[in-house]
């Protein structure tokens, strides 16, 4: 990551009686930047993110933003922005109070605001609802007004709390880009939460992973597709999940045999200690089928096939089952077996233990 | 005194400023009072001592005249007759009206909140008018009875020793029913429409709907109206004022009236004090049960 | 029975259960505007006869009733002002954290609630005569009965409060307000009908008050409608359409304000009173 940080975060943590919820935070988010925090609700980023706000204070650590510590600072004092999940429309004010709340409070004289009101009511597609109240708005207008309520001020980072989640999925979709769209013209700071990885790999810049109040991996969104460093990661980024089978080394190191019932072998990239146990991870869309009796190709038996016109979901006949992602066009019925193949550069291996990625040696 | 300047303004000494402040206040006006109570049982306060704050120290004198007085056995039968009487009548006759205005009819719950009237009305007021329906010579309820052959002669309610406690209690389950028929009605609405649905799908008739459904969806609600119908029955002090006065004879004194009457007809604030210490722990008992059994069910 | 009939039906019932329940406030009207001997007539004259509007010109100067009234409407004035200035606060706060300090204070606020005022006014009189609080008793009676009304108040305003979510006062905060500048700007106007039919209960509690007043205000001239109507009531009394007619001066203003404010009332009043 580059740029001059924005926030930054240095051995955070944060307890709620004998809850850890944060556990030594260290995290840099550098001006304007998309920064999207992802993660299994109870994960933390929401904590995370109301820290930043000051609505959460911190059990010990520093969060500086712009350079100023704000351990001590209030929220009203830190000039940051926040999307809430509900959105929070002061539901006894019309949409041009809601819009200029924050410039009132900071005593900008009422023309001005009325204009700032105009200005961000034509950005966000408002106009004509203005003397409207929150309650007379449809579910999407309403998260507008919430956006524009956080773009009227120029505020030093916008913070989203799982804005999206209550919108009907079409407007989900539309909205993403929206609001990736607004933060590049603006060229502001963003903090979003989500629960939905999605979400952030689409619109973010850098992703965020959190399990358990611990960030478990940060980077790009695609570095955390390609190089996830631990079995968590793998498993929540992606969709469908990655599978997860068990499997053991062969004698030369240079392959896998996973633990299904047709015991098949895959080649890996590099080589690792023969006969030692491992997790390897196939990304469902990553997996190849074809004749079972070509060469290159292992034997699976189908025990389910959910054709959805444009991609075909396969099963294997196993326990756990193995996912499989193929073409539409691919007409495969339950019971049939199939080969299947996978590139030795895309199988993933993780210690059974630890679930940590093994840096495959060699090769 | 930055600090708490901040804290004030933006942290959580905004919060601890207003709770303490209705705290300090209840602690002054409520807390103390109760302390105090248990201090001036053992003193010696009349007429004459009132000007200062501690008074003569007289030990358990106090409570040993209270125990003898003649009208303490009266008062306790009575303070539990009157207690367990309104009580029993209010919450019976309330859960029938509810369970009545339950049904979907036009107009119900318009009904309903009409009875209301009742319970917005000063105690004051309600007695007055009681006494006034339950006139010996000219009242009202009287000529009904006697009209309907119930009774041959007329009764003197508010003088006859027999008559005199029930004359309040008449008037106390008019002047209570209302707000436990209120309070049951919600119980009655959070009864989902499908369980009776489904229970007369297996074959159960309105009386056995009403005991294997109502009753036990009901036991929360009915256990706290049963606790609040205790607790504001030992809180009735107006009725007994405005209808006789706790007489004749202390027929109809109950221990909250006596207590009153210790302190501001006798002027013997000490042993006002032991009723009001002993009455004080009653109703605080009852309330901690009640407390506690409505936070196991709701988890307050 | 189609479901015509039966409505009815349940309609008619429920008609004969309010006209017996509310009979007494009938009877109150009826007699208040009868002639000195038409109330003894036996039997008694269920319509009223020509309504003998003079009683209550009469009684008006007479029983003093504009100084009762006023005195009435200052002790319920007053009781409200401290409850709900001294309870909202305690009762936002009590809303918006859940924790074992919250529970306890929760629980002192409510053991508080069920203290009878006739037991309490013992001590409270010895020790305001003391320090000398009795030289004010307006003053005097409106401090205790607010330690009474207060809990109440705190619990139905809790309730309240609790309908209110919490995000949009982090908004406010996030939008610059202090915590006192949140608390005004966008949660009290918010909670406003709550508080208010609250503290409608309240001010209705303080005009009907009878123990407090009775036991700390010596003075006539300074004492409640609710004395006033017992100067009224001495053993054998015959002026009964005399205190009727005092009797629907007094409540008549409190039933016009429960008319027209039923629905609140209820709904208020169930919100706080089972939790």
């Amino acid at each position: 990551m580059t740029g001059t940080p924005q926030i930054e975060f240095s051995d955070v943590d944060k307890h709620y009686g004998s809850f850890h919820a944060l556990k030594s935070i260290d995290l840099t988010i550098p001006k304007g930047q998309f920064v999207a925090l992802v993660g299994p609700s109870g994960c933390g980023k929401s904590t995370l993110l109301r820290s930043i706000a000051g609505l959460e204070k911190i059990s010990s650590g520093t969060i500086r933003i712009a350079g100023q510590t704000v351990n001590d600072i209030p929220p009203r004092k830190r000039d940051l922005a926040m999307v809430f999940q509900s959105y929070a429309l002061y539901p006894h004010m019309n949409v041009r109070d809601n819009l200029t709340y924050a410039l009132r409070l900071k005593g900008i004289a009422k023309d001005e605001r009325a204009k700032a009101a105009d200005d961000v009511a034509k950005i966000i597609g408002l106009e004509g609802l203005l003397d409207r109240k929150p309650k007379e708005l449809s579910g999407g207008q309403r998260q507008r007004v919430a956006m524009g309520r956080a773009i009227i001020r120029q505020p030093k980072a916008f913070l989203f709390d799982e804005p999206l989640s209550n919108l009907d999925a079409s407007l989900r979709v539309r909205m993403r880009k929206e609001i990736r769209a607004l933060h590049d013209r603006i060229g502001s700071t963003s903090v979003y939460v989500t629960h939905d990885q999605i979400e952030a790999m689409t619109m973010a810049d850098h992703v965020v992973v959190m399990q358990a109040g611990v960030i478990e991996q940060q980077g790009p969104p695609l570095e955390l597709y390609e190089r996830p460093v631990n079995r968590f990661v793998a498993g929540f980024i992606g969709s469908p999940a990655m599978n997860f089978v068990d499997a053991t080394v062969t004698d030369d190191g240079t392959k896998v045999v996973l633990e299904l019932q047709s015991k098949p072998t895959i080649a890996i990239a590099g080589q690792l200690e023969p006969g030692r146990k491992v997790t390897a991870g196939l990304r469902p869309e990553h997996i190849e089928t074809g004749d079972p009796s070509a060469q290159d190709m292992a034997p699976i038996m189908i025990g389910a096939a959910e054709a959805t016109g444009a991609t075909t979901y396969l099963f294997s006949d196993d326990d756990p089952e193995l996912i499989i992602v193929t073409d539409g066009a691919n007409l495969i019925k339950q019971g049939e077996t199939v080969g299947f193949s996978i590139a030795p550069e895309r199988v993933h291996l993780f210690d059974p233990g630890s679930g940590r990625a093994l840096t495959q040696s060699g090769g | 005194m930055n600090r708490l300047m901040t804290s004030l303004r933006d942290g959580i000494g905004f919060d601890t400023l207003l709770i303490f402040a209705a705290l300090a206040y209840l602690m002054a006006f409520a807390g103390l009072p109760l302390i105090y109570n248990i201090i001036i049982s053992f003193q010696q306060v009349d007429m004459f001592s009132l000007g200062s704050l501690f008074h003569q120290a007289v030990g358990f004198e106090n409570y040993a005249a209270v125990f003898h007085d003649p009208l303490a056995w009266r008062v306790l039968v009575n303070t539990v007759v009157f207690t367990l009487a309104s009580v029993f009548f209010q919450f019976t006759i309330g859960f029938a009206f509810a369970l009545f205005f339950n049904q979907k009819f036009p107009g119900a719950t318009w009904f309903r909140g009409l009875f209301l009237a009742g319970w917005v009305m000063p105690g004051l007021v309600v007695g007055v008018l009681w006494n006034w329906l339950l006139s010996g010579d000219f009242g009202v309820i009287n000529y009904v009875l006697l009209s309907l052959g119930l009774i041959s002669e007329p009764i003197f309610w508010r003088s006859d020793v027999d008559y005199s406690l029930i004359a309040v209690i008449l008037a106390n389950i008019w002047y209570g029913m209302p707000f436990n028929m209120i309070l049951l009605a919600v119980g009655l609405a959070a009864i989902p429409d499908d369980l009776y649905e489904a229970a007369e799908l297996d074959g159960a008739n309105a009386v056995q709907r009403f005991f294997t459904i109502t009753l036990p969806m009901m036991r929360a609600t009915i256990g706290a109206v049963l606790a609040l119908g205790i607790i504001f029955t030992l809180q009735q002090f107006d009725l007994f004022a405005a209808i006789t006065s706790g007489g004749p004879a202390g027929s109809s004194t109950v221990a909250q009236y006596w207590s009153w009457q210790l302190s501001f007809r006798e002027f013997d604030f000490g042993r006002g004090a032991v009723i009001s210490v002993i009455m004080i722990i009653v109703v605080l008992g009852v309330s901690a049960i009640y407390v506690r059994s409505t936070r196991a069910e709701t988890r307050l | 029975m189609n479901d015509r009939a039966r409505n009815i039906a349940l309609f008619a019932v429920a008609l004969v259960l309010a006209g017996i329940y509310l009979f007494p406030l009938y009877w109150m009207y009826v007699t208040s505007l009868k002639t000195n001997s038409s109330i003894f007539a036996v039997p008694p004259e269920f319509l009223p006869g020509t309504p003998q509007w003079q009683t209550y010109a009469l009684i008006w100067d007479e029983a003093n009733i504009p100084r009762y009234i006023f005195n009435s409407l200052f002790i319920a004035t007053g009781v409200t002002l401290v409850t709900a200035v001294v309870g909202s606060g305690a009762a936002y706060v009590l809303a918006r954290y859940r924790n074992l300090w919250i529970d306890v204070a929760l629980f002192v606020i409510l053991m508080l609630q069920v203290l009878p005022p006739s037991l309490m006014v013992t001590p409270i009189f010895v020790a305001f005569s003391s320090v000398g609080l009795l030289d004010y008793p307006r003053i005097a009676t409106i401090l205790a009965i607010s330690a009474k009304t207060m809990p109440f108040f705190v619990i139905l305003c809790r309730a309240a409060f609790m309908t209110i979510p919490r995000e949009l006062e982090e908004a406010a905060l996030v939008d610059g307000n202090s915590r006192a500048g949140a608390l005004f700007m966008v949660v009290l106007p918010l909670a406003r009908n709550g508080i208010l039919v609250a503290a409608i209960l309240i001010f209705m509690q303080g005009f009907g008050e009878y123990v407090y007043s009775t036991s700390l205000i010596a003075d006539n001239r300074l004492q409640p409608a609710s004395i006033g109507m017992t100067n009224f009531l001495q053993p054998n009394v015959v002026t009964w359409n005399a205190i009727m007619a005092f009797a629907a001066t007094y409540v008549t203003p409190i039933l016009a304000l429960f008319v027209l404010l039923q629905r609140n009332i209820v709904s208020g009043l169930t919100s706080g009173a089972l939790k």
